[in-house]
């Protein structure tokens, strides 16, 4: 039955080219999206874009300024700075992918099932999101490194954890939202069941908001992530990550101090190409929430 | 309204009560011999025996947790492996904490509220722009590199502050601000960064009110319209973000005072973990935790007098 | 418009609370506060924390520092690392058969709390060392089964078999005599409140930030000390050591980073006391201890377990100047022994093998296996084990061994050693003066922290009779048969002896340092 669907087919395609237009209008979107394509490009082809291998040292070129063989100069041990921030940025896409991932697979269906059904399970969902809300996500991930022990997969295990109570409220809040509109009521009335509901209304719409949310969450995991290699919590060394390398920088804040830019640079950049995106992907997919 | 501070206080006492067993499992959950860090170099068999005895580490799990839960209502958390009591370290150590986190927010509020007011006022032009990619920014500098800058521009290169270390405030004012202004900074402009957004788009809100529509309409001045109307509603948002970003104050506070060498209790905390000191680490993540659940019945019944129909301004995101 | 002002009013109020609690709680953060510099405070920047301050449990090296201020021990070290007497009146007398050791006390010392010093408060102290459950020095004087008091200022010590080594404990924290009055008060508590002999008394401590000691007033040799205070600062961050050094905020500082020497060096107004190490630090390998501590030894397996030739490679593969250069910037002295060239049982004769590749390669060869051949390191979490752990990882690649990093936490990664959950470790020891604190309890057989697993009946007997020898040049003859035993076996690889560097500010005359790193700052004085 056609009106069972949230919007006929056609519209969906002509909506996406309208969004597309949009996004397109917005040179801040467009140049934060080429930029984060431009950084998961690099992550993934490390090994063929960096001029070095990142655990490659030389003993007779310690601390070395940039030059056309270093074009970022070389670390304490003669490593390749700009190599190592390129693969460092393995480490952080991962940990900003996985975690975000890991955080939504729980989250949305737990926000969905509170916001769908209410009752005394929504109560007891929405307290303890608000409590865990405003939880030190670092307590969290020094005792779980303590546990288990430090590694990029319990640091990114800690990120996951740390951003499920936020997305949990929103995907409760949009699911409290949703079920209140019409085309919703009305499969109800029409004796629909909860699963196809939830399947093919609710969710679908919640979509963008979701990829908005998404897209915010990953920088948040990824300066995360440098936090707890900078504390040691997570990558070890040798392996680089950019919080590692701004860890090992420590030493040198008085004779080499640009050990210590670069990499917080990288993270600067990425970052923000995300928050952008994240931004201008809200502006464009949900223009009445203009900011 | 009593009885709603009881309510709360109770579910509080739970919380806590729940909190200690958590802490005292979750700290044996850690693997590691506990004797071990009463012994540092030497690890004779007979030794650890001994120190185990002693510790009453061998006892059931329930008899320990009693035993400390006991003594902890006493004000005794014991004794960390240099025989020094714990409850005198962390008494010792949190003020400094404080007195970071205090400036933090004190700065932070003042940043991102100011700046949150101006871009909402001044909506679509310049200064608006500036304001709202600087808290983007702001967004997306790790606090901890920010930290390392400001070291080598202002510590290193200009000389101006000292680039680590602390001094009490009653020994010496000023030393001590000049202290704490880095770190101060440096945990304050994350909390900027989420303030300003949430002020400008609080304040965009109220603006467009109907209220304030009318209060225009009765030709009241611009500013006293922002001042009066729109700022107050806006405290809401404000206190509800400031208890949010709680949580987010102690993690940073835990980087920032390592950067800074500032020996407080985020510190503690992390070297408690590191070094397995049992008694220190469970005194440490009880007082974490009871001291999150008062803040936060605190920020409850602030909210609630603050605003008494307990209404959110903007659930949905 | 009543209810928002008075909602003003009342956040207005609550800013002003906040404030105020603000600043009354940092404000409860003080400590004592510091004498003024002129009056004669000196502050000593310390790397650790120390643990208890009970000599009997004491086990932390910053700890000998702090005690060396405010409790006086039976015997002593001087600049050349001989031992002379502290608060015995004479180096001891041994019976013939040496298994009696007859030790004459001072007189006239008091101890901090006024009550004088004699052979029963010594019996005491060494009674305590050797009973008090969890003593940290029983085992360090465990030959002594009794201490008799023939009279008031002597003390004989009875051993169940002879014990070179003796002196050189009682020269440490086991020689250390506390006031039995204060013994008696606080019991296992002494580290609260400890009383000793000492130039210094101690005064109070926070834990994790400040020690504060005091003139003692009862100190025999009260007109050497010249300073009224000394407070040790607890500074673990090595920058940020250094910054308070270069600010004057201290005027002594606890071993100086590599990387924050050359601006110290720079730096006019301070100077550096630099003394080499008696103890090492190398990479130990994990031979034979499968079942843990104290258990039977098992060849455990790995590959530089079951060759001697592999770990001779993986030596040869290592190059001493290069790890000094670039992990240290050339400030440790490089070496291969677990004593110091400074020390009278070193062996000249020994040459130090550089790093040779070839014969690396070709002894990796000669066993057949292939390469690479997996060793899995573990090391600490600081920077300067990363950057350690990555150079031996470089040098290590070329001649074929794969080299895999396991970072773990000190307190940890002892366990795991204890249990035999290792194959390879780089760790040192801080050192003692008499050579069997340096070699004894890791190689031989029956040694109480060999968790290498390794020992062998010669060098039992080498080292047992090395116990007992009477004389230096019977003890060198040895030692160096030991040493080549090590250096054929390489159960462990010693890499370098550290180079102790303090700072001090140019103002403060007569801090002294000698072989076993240790500041010594009880008679000095501002200049």
């Amino acid at each position: 039955m056609s009106y069972v669907e949230a919007r006929p087919l056609g519209a969906r395609a002509r909506r996406r080219r309208i969004l597309r237009r949009r996004f397109l209008r917005r040179p801040a979107a467009v140049a934060s999206l080429l930029i984060v394509v431009g950084a998961i490009l690099a992550a993934v082809f490390a090994k063929w874009v960096a001029p070095y291998p990142p655990e490659e040292t030389d003993f007779e070129a310690l601390l070395a300024s940039p030059s056309r063989e270093h074009l970022l100069g070389t670390d304490d041990l003669g490593r390749d700075t700009l190599s190592r921030i390129i693969w460092g940025a393995r480490a952080s896409i991962q940990a900003g992918f996985l975690a975000t991932v890991l955080a939504m697979v729980v989250a949305v269906p737990i926000g969905l099932i509170g916001g769908y059904y209410r009752g005394w399970l929504d109560t007891v969902i929405a307290r303890v999101t608000d409590v865990l809300l405003a939880f030190p996500f670092l307590i969290l991930a020094v005792g779980l490194a303590a546990i288990l022990g430090p590694s990029l997969l319990n640091a990114t295990l800690a990120l996951g954890i740390a951003a499920i109570p936020p997305l949990i409220r929103i995907a409760r809040g949009e699911t409290l939202a949703l079920r209140e509109e019409d085309y919703v009521r009305a499969a109800v009335a029409n004796g629909a069941n909860d699963a196809v509901i939830i399947g093919r209304h609710i969710l679908p719409n919640m979509t963008s908001t979701l990829l908005v949310q998404a897209t915010l969450t990953i920088p948040a995991a990824i300066i995360g992530e440098a936090v707890l290699s900078f504390l040691g919590l997570g990558v070890q060394p040798p392996t680089p990550s950019w919080g590692v390398m701004l860890n090992a920088a420590q030493p040198y804040l008085n004779d080499a101090p640009s050990l210590a830019v670069y990499p917080g640079l990288a993270i600067v950049i990425v970052a923000l190409a995300f928050n952008l995106l994240g931004d201008g992907l809200r502006d464009v997919l949900d223009p009445k929430t203009e900011r | 309204m009593g009885a709603f501070i009881l309510r709360k206080a109770g579910a509080a006492l739970i919380v806590v009560f729940l909190a200690s067993v958590l802490v005292f499992v979750g700290v044996r959950a850690i693997p590691g011999d506990p004797a071990l860090a009463y012994a540092a170099e030497d690890r004779d068999p007979k030794v650890l025996a001994d120190i185990r005895e002693k510790y009453g580490l061998n006892d059931p799990l329930p008899v320990q947790y009693v035993r400390w839960v006991g003594l902890a209502l006493q004000g005794d958390l014991g004794t960390d492996s240099r025989g020094l009591p714990v409850a005198e370290t962390i008494v010792t150590r949190i003020p400094l904490t404080l007195e970071l986190a205090f400036l933090a927010m004190l700065i932070g509020t003042v940043i991102g509220i100011t700046a949150g007011v101006i871009a909402a006022v001044r909506r679509g032009k310049a200064s608006d722009y500036a304001a709202t990619t600087t808290a983007l920014l702001g967004l997306s500098v790790p606090h901890f590199w920010l930290g390392l800058l400001m070291i080598i521009v202002f510590a290193v290169n200009l000389n101006w502050l000292p680039a680590s270390g602390y001094v009490p405030f009653r020994e010496d004012p000023v030393e001590n601000l000049k202290h704490m202004l880095m770190p101060a900074i440096v945990l304050g402009t994350g909390l900027a960064a989420v303030l300003m957004r949430q002020m400008r788009s609080a304040m965009l809100d109220s603006l467009g009110a109907d209220y304030v529509r009318t209060a225009r309409a009765k030709g009241l001045s611009e500013w006293s319209i922002v001042g009066k109307h729109a700022l107050r509603n806006s405290l809401i948002t404000v206190t509800t973000v400031l208890g949010l970003q709680l949580g987010a104050l102690i993690s940073g506070a835990v980087v920032t005072e390592q950067i800074f060498g500032i020996a407080g209790f985020g510190r503690l905390t992390v070297d408690s973990i590191a070094q397995r000191d049992y008694a220190l680490l469970q005194g440490v993540v009880l007082v974490v935790a009871v001291g999150y659940v008062v803040v936060n019945l605190f920020v409850d019944v602030a909210y609630s007098l603050i605003n008494p129909r307990i209404r959110v301004a903007g659930t949905s995101n | 418009m009543n209810r928002i002002r008075t909602r003003r009013s009342r956040t207005a109020l609550v800013v002003v609370a906040l404030v105020a609690t603000g600043l009354l709680a940092t404000g409860a953060g003080g400590s004592v506060a510091a004498d003024s510099r002129t009056g004669g405070t000196l502050t000593i920047g310390l790397a650790e924390d120390p643990d208890a301050l009970d000599p009997t449990l004491a086990r932390t090296f910053v700890g000998r520092m702090v005690f060396l201020h405010m409790c006086e021990k039976l015997y002593d070290l001087n600049a050349r690392l001989q031992i002379v007497p502290q608060l015995a009146a004479a180096l001891p007398t041994l019976s013939g058969d040496k298994k009696t050791m007859t030790i004459r006390i001072r007189r006239g010392v008091r101890f901090n709390d006024g009550t004088p010093l004699n052979a029963a408060a010594v019996k005491t102290s060494l009674d305590r060392h050797r009973t008090l459950s969890g003593s940290a020095r029983a085992s360090e004087i465990s030959p002594i089964t009794a201490v008799q008091v023939p009279n008031n200022y002597t003390v004989r010590l009875r051993l169940n078999a002879r014990f070179s080594p003796l002196l050189a404990q009682l020269a440490d924290r086991a020689g250390m005599i506390m006031s039995p009055k204060a013994l008696d008060q606080l019991g296992t508590r002494f580290a609260s409140a400890p009383v000793c002999v000492g130039p210094f008394k101690f005064t109070s401590r926070t834990a994790g930030d400040r020690i504060v000691l005091d003139k003692s007033q009862t100190y025999y040799a009260r007109s050497k000390v010249k300073l009224n205070r000394i407070v040790f600062r607890i500074i673990t961050d090595t920058s940020a050591r250094a910054a308070n050094l270069r600010s004057h905020d201290i005027n002594v500082l606890d071993r100086i980073a590599s990387t924050d020497l050359p601006a110290i060096q720079r730096d006019r107004s301070l100077r550096v006391l630099k003394a080499t190490s008696i103890g090492y630090q190398g990479i130990s390998i994990n031979i034979g201890n499968k079942n843990g501590l104290g258990k039977p030894f098992q060849n455990v397996g790995t590959p530089l377990a079951s060759r001697r030739a592999l770990r001779q490679a993986f030596e040869l593969s290592l190059d001493r100047k290069v790890i000094n250069r670039v992990v240290f910037g050339g400030t440790v002295l490089p070496g291969c022994l677990p004593v110091p060239p400074a020390s009278p049982y070193y062996d000249k004769t020994i040459k130090c093998p550089g790093r040779d590749l070839n014969r690396a390669r070709s002894l990796i060869r000669s066993t057949g296996m292939s390469t690479p051949i997996h060793v899995r390191l573990m090391i600490g979490t600081d920077q300067v084990a990363a950057r350690l752990g990555q150079v031996i990882q470089s040098l290590a690649r070329p001649a074929g061994f794969q080299v895999d990093l396991a970072p773990t936490e000190f307190v940890t990664a002892l366990r795991r050693q204890d249990q035999g959950n290792y194959e390879a470790f780089a760790i040192g020891w801080s050192g003692r003066v008499d050579p069997d604190g340096n070699i004894y309890q890791f190689v031989h057989s029956k040694g109480s922290l060999n968790n290498l697993g390794w020992g062998t009946g010669r060098m039992d007997l080498l080292l047992d009779n090395a116990r007992k020898a009477a004389t230096t040049s019977a003890r060198k003859t040895l030692y160096k048969a030991a040493f080549r035993v090590l250096r054929s076996e390489l159960p462990l690889i010693y890499l370098w002896h550290p180079v102790n560097r303090h700072g001090v500010t140019a103002n403060v005359k007569g801090v002294r340092q000698y072989g076993d790193g240790l500041i010594r700052a009880y008679f000095a004085e501002y200049r």
